[in-house]
């Protein structure tokens, strides 16, 4: 038992997280949620607002400590997982470092990691290949578009190669047109570096689209209620969008989604 | 580097100069039309009765031609120098301790900052410290710091810059540290999911993102270096720089009060330039990122 769990990539065991301040009444943000994550897979939390996905996310990636249960990470605590890099992040908003170039923002986590700087070069070079941005490899970030600066996010997150990225509604910024072309993206990006994946996300298509596990999740408390299975197989293209099993899947998750707003309807 | 001379050029002849310039113009028209008022009206508001608050007599006020000609007459009856050539000099010994001044002022400014950012409890209790004893009047340390410099065997212009320096570090602290406290959650989370030491956050994260605030700080510390050097030449044995010669000629004031203005219009000039030179540095430092400040954000 204890082997099969060193395996998986994220073990969440039975985590509440309840949020206190002083006077106010306490929030249970997550209450007994508990997921595993095999490593490969790309999965999505799904959810109305205030259901507790971001925290999820924040949980795993030690931003925020459970108020019980646990998170391992390959067997590892989440604070040991960090502090052997083997998270990347990628946040709503970009967040480069306005004084740094594309290049060198990308090179920043190889950096901190102490890597020597020929060896950080090539990553950069691959990097840039990896996110087609090897021509704004000089640029700052104000002479690139929201969509471009989400790339770069996603190509620093990624220069460490870590075990898992972590993504927090990365194109909740971006217009409708964006959002595809840069879902296309990161599928493209997955496929060739297949890292586990946790997308935290609010748009259905987005969730039906590139992950291969969906967890639908209802606030007050913040619960999983279904857990939905996308048998779409990889590598998926436009073209799947318009798959009669995508719209398939699509709806399974908005049922799921539309009971979890029904039942709070009436303590909104 | 040359597109830095050409904007610092810019600087000194471009829109603010020529402000500037305005400014002392019509500062120029308003003295001389007090002094044509006052010499018509024998100082006095007509009907009211009322004196004027400074007498319009070329003792007290002397003509502006008076004391832009003070600038090319003998510094005095004894010697062979202009006076602009004798404020050049001395403009050399007052920038020498302005420069050191400056310099160790903001070195242990941000040192300070840095302590305070890495120990927030040693910022609640010495913050509020630091900027009382900026309240502290210069003028009654200047002689302290003198005596004190007296004994320590440091050349003797050294203590002036100590006050010079005194000056700068509460500027320079404070705005450093409002700098380093500027990153967003966002940015600081990133540095801890790439589990970065404290130093690298400072390196890469908190000091970058100070500069912008930095740099108002040291333009604040710019002028108060100046004053401070001033004001310690004051008090200083040695007898030379910029303050010590508006003292010498504020005791011969009667024989040619002209030349104590135009000292202090030359020390004045010397204090923007100063300034000037630290908006350059910032233009050096900031130029790839100022347009992200202005432009989008995502």
């Amino acid at each position: 038992m204890m082997q099969e769990s060193a395996q998986r990539a994220i073990e969440i065991d039975s985590v509440t997280k309840v949020f206190e301040a002083v006077g106010m009444e306490p929030v249970i943000a997550v209450q007994d949620v508990s997921i595993s994550i095999e490593a490969g897979e790309f999965v999505a939390l799904l959810g109305p607002s205030g259901c507790g996905k971001s925290t999820i996310l924040r949980m795993i990636g030690d931003l925020t400590a459970p108020t019980r249960g646990e998170v391992r990470v390959h067997g590892k605590s989440a604070r040991q997982a960090r502090e052997d890099h083997d998270y990347g992040m990628v946040f709503q908003e970009a967040a480069l470092f306005d004084w740094r170039t594309t290049a060198r923002n990308i090179e920043l986590p190889l950096k901190i990691l102490g890597m020597d700087r020929s060896e950080r070069a090539m990553r950069v070079q691959e990097m840039l290949e990896l996110i087609s941005l090897t021509d704004f490899a000089n640029h700052y970030p104000w002479q690139l578009s929201g969509g471009m600066q989400q790339r770069v996010a996603i190509a620093r997150a990624l220069s460490v190669r870590p075990k898992l990225l972590l993504m927090d509604e990365p194109l909740g910024a971006l217009d409708e047109m964006n959002r595809e072309h840069l879902q296309n993206e990161f599928l493209d990006v997955w496929t060739k570096t297949r890292t586990t994946t946790v997308l935290v996300t609010h748009s259905i298509s987005e969730a039906v689209f590139l992950a291969n596990r969906i967890f639908i999740m209802s606030p007050r408390p913040g619960r999983v209620v279904k857990v939905i299975m996308s048998p779409l197989p990889y590598p998926r293209t436009a073209e799947t969008r318009r798959d009669p099993q995508f719209f398939e899947v699509e709806s399974e998750v908005r049922e799921a989604l539309h009971g979890v707003i029904r039942d709070k309807a009436l303590d909104v | 580097m040359s597109a830095g001379w050409q904007k610092f050029w810019r600087g000194l002849t471009g829109k603010n100069m020529r402000a500037l310039l305005l400014f002392a113009w019509g500062s120029a028209i308003i003295w001389e039309l007090y002094k044509y008022l006052g010499r018509l009206f024998d100082d006095r508001i007509p009907l009211l009765g009322i004196g004027f608050p400074v007498r319009s007599s070329n003792v007290s006020m002397p003509h502006v031609w008076s004391i832009l000609g003070a600038f090319f007459q003998k510094t005095n009856r004894a010697s062979d120098e202009v006076l602009v050539t004798t404020l050049f000099g001395q403009a050399m010994v007052t920038l020498r301790v302005t420069i050191v001044g400056f310099t160790l002022g903001v070195v242990v400014g941000m040192l300070f900052a840095i302590l305070l950012v890495t120990i927030p409890s040693l910022e609640r209790a010495l913050l509020p410290w630091v900027v009382a004893s900026h309240t502290i009047p210069l003028v009654a340390i200047a002689p302290m710091v003198m005596i004190w410099g007296g004994r320590s065997g440091l050349p003797i212009w050294f203590p002036i810059a100590i006050i010079a320096a005194f000056l700068c570090f509460v500027p320079v602290t404070i705005n450093a540290l409002r700098g380093m406290k500027s990153p967003t959650n966002v940015r600081v989370e990133l540095m801890r999911s790439y589990a970065a030491r404290r130093h690298q956050r400072l390196m890469y994260l908190q000091l970058p993102s100070s500069l912008p605030h930095l740099f108002g700080g040291l333009k604040i510390a710019a002028t108060a270096s100046v004053v401070g050097a001033l004001v310690g030449e004051l008090s200083a044995g040695t007898g030379t720089g910029l303050g010590r010669t508006i003292l010498n000629f504020t005791y011969y004031y009667m024989s040619g009060p002209e030349k104590l203005y135009a000292t202090i219009i030359f020390s004045g000039l010397v204090g923007i330039l100063f300034v000037k030179f630290i908006s350059l540095i910032e233009y050096l430092a900031c130029r790839k990122t100022q347009q992200g400040a202005k432009g989008r954000h995502t």
